[in-house]
């Protein structure tokens, strides 16, 4: 009856197609990719940023870099580049999501339960995380069609609807990869984590400013 | 409830003695030693022995741990659990020498003593695992007291595992890939074993396995 | 007997602490089929809580220099003050360095030895390069070496972890959350043991060719006792109730000086080992005017002896908790206390909200050990049943006599463990099991009556947690440090009555199953006979010896009383029977501890 020596949990059970198609490192390789592509998107956005605070020099400046992207070709490369690594990301995060009603129930209890913070900003990472890939399609599929101008990005920015989705958007995507940048640091160490949260924290908010100041210049621009 | 130095190990026999006679609940050693008594205080994962009734607010909620079996009102069965978890671990040190009564004993240095005791101390109160996410959605996932008992043996040069071995035990999500770097076992561990950083000791030790493996 | 389990089994251990892993692995090694019984997950034994180290003459640090299993010998008997059996000590302090070696061997994490320089009380001390990495060692009371190994402040937890994973790398079954209700016996021969469950409350058999117990102490008996609650003395007991088998000097009950107060919890003798003070409520070091030698390290039973009697001269520090002495490490630095004393900087943090690097420590001394048990032999065979063994603090092997050296105990489990785990594996295999059915069916249907009585609710109408108070007033009260003939007649006629009480407990609940106010209901009358063991032997023995301290007879008499009490309780009986067997000297005879009252103001001579 009580037989407290066996390990009887699932995976230890032999089946045979488990075995065959086994590979020691999936979950490695998994992980990896998880955090490589988080980093490459953290980097995008960035880059991002810069590329669209140009408008802080003038409409003209902003035209400048969006004829060089179009000139070499760069848009549909990028659009590819996020298309693949946005895929890689989500397939890969997916894993760790709850995939069942009751799987959400715990969570939410949980995290309701024990009161840290770290675990309720892993909750709001999944919603946020869902969030983004809705608003960043729509967001990619307009620019790809609409093509980039000042002009186009300041006239659509004078609509109510798209301002509020791209402010939505910059908290959302500066929020989401502040605390994946975070959780990198969290698992793998080198920092102390306390600290590298308070920075984090500000580099999101300078960002976010940054975006504002952006949304503000196009704002006017388009007035 | 006001003496001072008033714990809830005296306030949980007190309710026994007087109230109710049958509630259950664990205590070995009050003294915060043993880690029989991990609870949750107010959703807090922590031991009873050493919580002081002073630092509660007037209405507290206890709850046993979750993820471990429970046996009735506070009592859970960490034991099983953690013996389960050692045994897939294999927590032991791996060495087919023979012991030699007659022999001096093989020098170590102080500072890896000192190393494999700050993860020694582990309690198997199970305040990591009943706080932490992955545990409570995924029952297989060995969690910080797994893995820092695994890092306890890999930095024991007593030990002879190969780092492959290691990595077939927690080199997958079951084990330390299945972290997801909430760190609720490093905020709540009760005798603060550096979970965090032996959790990034055995990541980065696996990552380099895993990188290096064909 | 049908819709109980049944368990056979070669070798059958009760108690899951450090002596019965130890013996399970000696055992198991030996090719035998062995099934450990735990009240708790075996780690959470008590073992875990011994902080302080364990002897042994390994002579690696300066300190330690020209230590050897005799020298080691000779502070056993002292400390013991003639009370223990030589050649148990003998055995006892030559193994003591080899199965240090061979925890190393197996994973515990030993402090060793460095070259960085400690102070030691104004010193410095340095160590031999050519001895770094080899296992270090503390400064222990009553020893005239330093050769007390721990790993920094978790010694019994490291060790016990390790033993348990021994346990486990050899498969040892492991039945936790049971209790040993009685053994299986039939006047001769034990043949297993009635366990409850405490998971469900049934009942179970379990029957062996060999019955080993490892149950520890019975400082629960005692209301302030360093001791973890599930010390309750049931493995002695159940030996007890058999009527055959006696325990041994069941009045030698070790004080440790330093329990913190008011929640008792042990404050390690390596504070003191380390250089700790002893301070009264003037902040005065006290200690060097009553033992100008040995100061806070004379052996344990003279330092809580001098701390009472200093107490009631006048100077203990007045608290709601009553009258306490303060202990102080603020010297020993922030360093030290935070890495080598950090368990006990914790307690003193969690427990008292006060930081022991800037703050002194409430302390006054407190329950701690068990020198007494059931009497074995040095094969660790109990007297008067068959296939019976008995070891560590449930057992009086007989190494600790009336007092029990720091660091002394820990090391008892493991060697004892080795050394009579070898000689069950022995002695087993020329046993046939040929329990009979009705002797099983007897002691089952005992226990099970024992329970529908109580859980029927028509058994009494006596509160359990009342008598369990009562008792471990009484025995705080008029069985502590201090005795005199006329409390302790007191106390002898009011645990007879409390035990005549404790046959018509009343329960509140009536519950069966894994009810807790069963299980203590279960216990009680047994822990009260210990006590009128403890009471009773405490009154005969008209001597001062070790820890038993007779105001009216304050000196040792080797005349009269160089002999061990044998507590024996027949059945149907209202109180123990006392024999006496004499203490095997061998080597040493009878002389001069070199502290203690006998050597109040001479400087010891036979360091």
């Amino acid at each position: 009856m009580i037989l407290q020596c066996s390990y009887q949990k699932g995976e230890d059970n032999m089946q045979l197609q488990k075995m065959m198609t086994y590979n020691l490192r999936t979950d490695f390789i998994t992980e990896i990719i998880q955090m490589v592509s988080g980093l490459l998107l953290f980097l995008f956005l960035w880059v991002h940023m810069l590329f669209v605070s140009s408008i802080w020099r003038g409409a003209g400046a902003f035209n400048v870099l969006a004829n060089f992207m179009d000139r070499w070709g760069l848009l549909p490369f990028t659009i590819m580049f996020l298309i693949i690594v946005f895929a890689l990301h989500i397939g890969t995060v997916l894993r760790r999501m709850p995939s069942q009603y009751l799987e959400h129930k715990v969570v939410w209890k949980h995290a309701k339960l024990i009161h840290h913070a770290d675990t309720w900003s892993w909750v709001f990472q999944s919603i946020t995380g869902t969030a983004i890939i809705i608003l960043a399609m729509i967001h990619i599929a307009i620019v790809s069609f609409a093509g980039i101008n000042a002009h186009l990005s300041a006239l659509r920015v004078q609509s109510r609807e798209f301002l509020i989705f791209y402010i939505v958007l910059l908290l959302l995507s500066e929020y989401h990869a502040s605390v994946g940048l975070y959780r990198v640091f969290a698992k793998w160490g080198f920092v102390n984590r306390h600290s590298m949260k308070r920075i984090l924290n500000f580099i999101s908010l300078f960002m976010i400013f940054i975006g504002a100041i952006t949304l503000g210049i196009l704002y006017t621009l388009g007035a | 409830m006001e003496e001072s130095g008033m714990t809830l190990f005296v306030v949980l026999n007190k309710i026994r003695e007087e109230q109710d006679p049958t509630l259950r609940f664990d205590f070995v050693c009050r003294a915060s030693i043993c880690g029989s008594c991990g609870i949750l205080v107010n959703g807090r994962p922590t031991l009873a022995c050493r919580t002081l009734t002073k630092d509660l607010p007037d209405l507290t909620t206890l709850l046993p741990l979750p993820v471990f079996k429970l046996l009735g009102d506070l009592s859970i069965d960490t034991g099983i659990w953690f013996r389960e978890m050692s045994i897939h671990t294999e927590s032991w040190v791996h060495n087919d020498e023979k012991f030699d009564l007659t022999a001096q004993e093989e020098r170590m240095d102080n500072e890896i003593a000192l190393m494999i005791y700050e993860a020694e101390r582990c309690i198997e109160c199970g305040c990591c695992i009943g706080g932490c996410m992955m545990t409570n959605l995924k029952p297989n996932f060995i969690g910080a007291a797994g893995i820092n008992r695994v890092a306890r043996f890999m930095m024991d040069p007593r030990d002879k595992r190969s780092n492959q071995k290691y990595f077939e035990v927690i080199g997958n999500k079951e084990g330390v890939f299945g972290c997801i770097g909430l760190l609720a076992c490093d905020d709540n561990c009760p005798v603060a074993v550096p979970l965090r950083g032996q959790i990034t000791y055995v990541r980065r030790k696996m990552a380099s396995v895993g990188w290096k493996m064909k | 007997m049908g819709k109980h389990d049944m368990f056979m089994t070669d070798v059958l251990i009760i108690g899951a602490g450090l002596a019965g892993e130890r013996a399970a692995i000696e055992s198991a090694r030996g090719g035998l089929n062995v099934i450990l019984l735990s009240l708790v997950p075996p780690r959470r034994s008590h073992s875990s809580a011994a902080q302080g180290g364990m002897q042994a003459a390994l002579g690696n640090t300066v300190m330690g220099k020209e230590d050897n299993p005799y020298v080691h010998f000779i502070d056993t008997v002292k400390g013991s003050d003639w009370g223990c059996e030589q050649d148990v000590a003998r055995l006892f302090a030559e193994t003591a360095p080899i199965v240090m070696r061979e925890m190393a061997c197996w994973g515990v994490p030993w402090t060793r030895v460095t070259t960085e320089p400690r102070i030691y009380d104004g010193k410095e001390i340095n160590e031999e390069a050519e001895k770094v990495g080899l296992i270090s060692a503390r400064n222990f009371g009553g020893t005239a070496k330093w050769r007390t190994c721990y790993t920094a402040d978790g010694t019994g937890h490291t060790v016990l972890y390790t033993m348990d994973s021994m346990v486990m790398k050899y498969g040892i079954s492991v039945h936790d959350r049971v209790e040993a209700l009685s053994l299986i016996h039939d006047g001769e021969t034990c043949y297993g043991a009635i366990v409850r469950c405490l998971r469900t409350g049934k009942l179970r058999i379990y029957t062996a060719k060999s019955t080993v117990i490892a149950t520890g102490g019975y400082g629960r008996l005692y209301g302030a006792s360093t001791n973890a609650v599930i010390n309750e003395g049931s493995g002695m007991s159940i030996v007890l109730d058999t009527g055959v088998v006696p325990l041994g000097n069941m009045e030698a009950v070790q004080f440790h000086p330093t329990g913190i107060v008011p929640s008792w919890i042990l404050i390690t003798e390596g504070a003191r080992g380390d250089g700790g003070y002893l301070l009264d409520k003037n902040r005065y070091r006290f200690m060097p005017d009553y033992e100008p030698d040995k100061k806070e390290l004379a052996s344990r039973d003279v330092v809580s002896r001098r701390m009472m009697q200093h107490i009631r001269a006048g100077y203990g520090v007045d608290s709601l908790y009553g009258s306490h002495l303060w202990l102080d490490i603020r010297h020993l630095g922030a360093k030290h206390i935070n890495t080598n004393l950090r368990e006990i900087a914790n307690i003193c943090r969690q427990f008292n909200g006060i930081d022991p690097v800037h703050e002194l420590i409430p302390v006054r001394p407190t329950q701690h050990y068990s020198m007494g048990g059931i009497r074995t032999n040095i094969h660790g065979q109990a007297y008067g049943l068959k296939n019976l063994y008995a070891l560590g603090e449930a057992a009086c092997w007989d190494l600790h006599g009336f007092n029990r050296l720091g660091g002394n105990s820990l090391a008892e489990t493991v060697a004892a463990g080795k050394l009579i785990g070898a000689r069950i594996a022995e002695f087993t295999k020329d046993v046939a099991s040929n329990v009979s059915f009705s002797v099983v069916e007897e002691h089952l249907y005992i226990q099970q009556t024992k329970i529908d009585r109580l859980c029927s609710g028509k058994s009494g109408t006596e509160n359990v947690y009342e008598l369990c108070n009562k008792m471990q007033d009484v025995l705080s009260h008029h069985v502590g440090i201090f005795r005199t003939e006329g409390p302790l007649q007191e106390a002898v006629s009011m645990l007879r009555e409390l035990h005549e009480r404790s046959l018509y407990i009343g329960l509140r609940s009536a519950e069966g199953g894994a009810n807790p106010e069963l299980g203590l209901a279960l216990r009680l009358p047994g822990m009260i006979r210990l006590a009128l063991c403890i009471t009773k032997g405490a009154l005969k023995r008209q001597e001062s010896r070790g820890s038993h301290f007779r105001e009216d007879f304050p000196k040792r008499d080797d005349v009269n009383w160089l002999k061990r009490t044998l507590a024996y309780w027949p059945k149907d009986a209202k109180e123990p029977v006392l024999r006496y067997e004499p203490v095997k000297i061998t080597e040493l005879p009878p002389g001069d501890r070199g502290y203690g009252e006998a050597n109040a103001r001479s400087k010891s001579a036979l360091k």
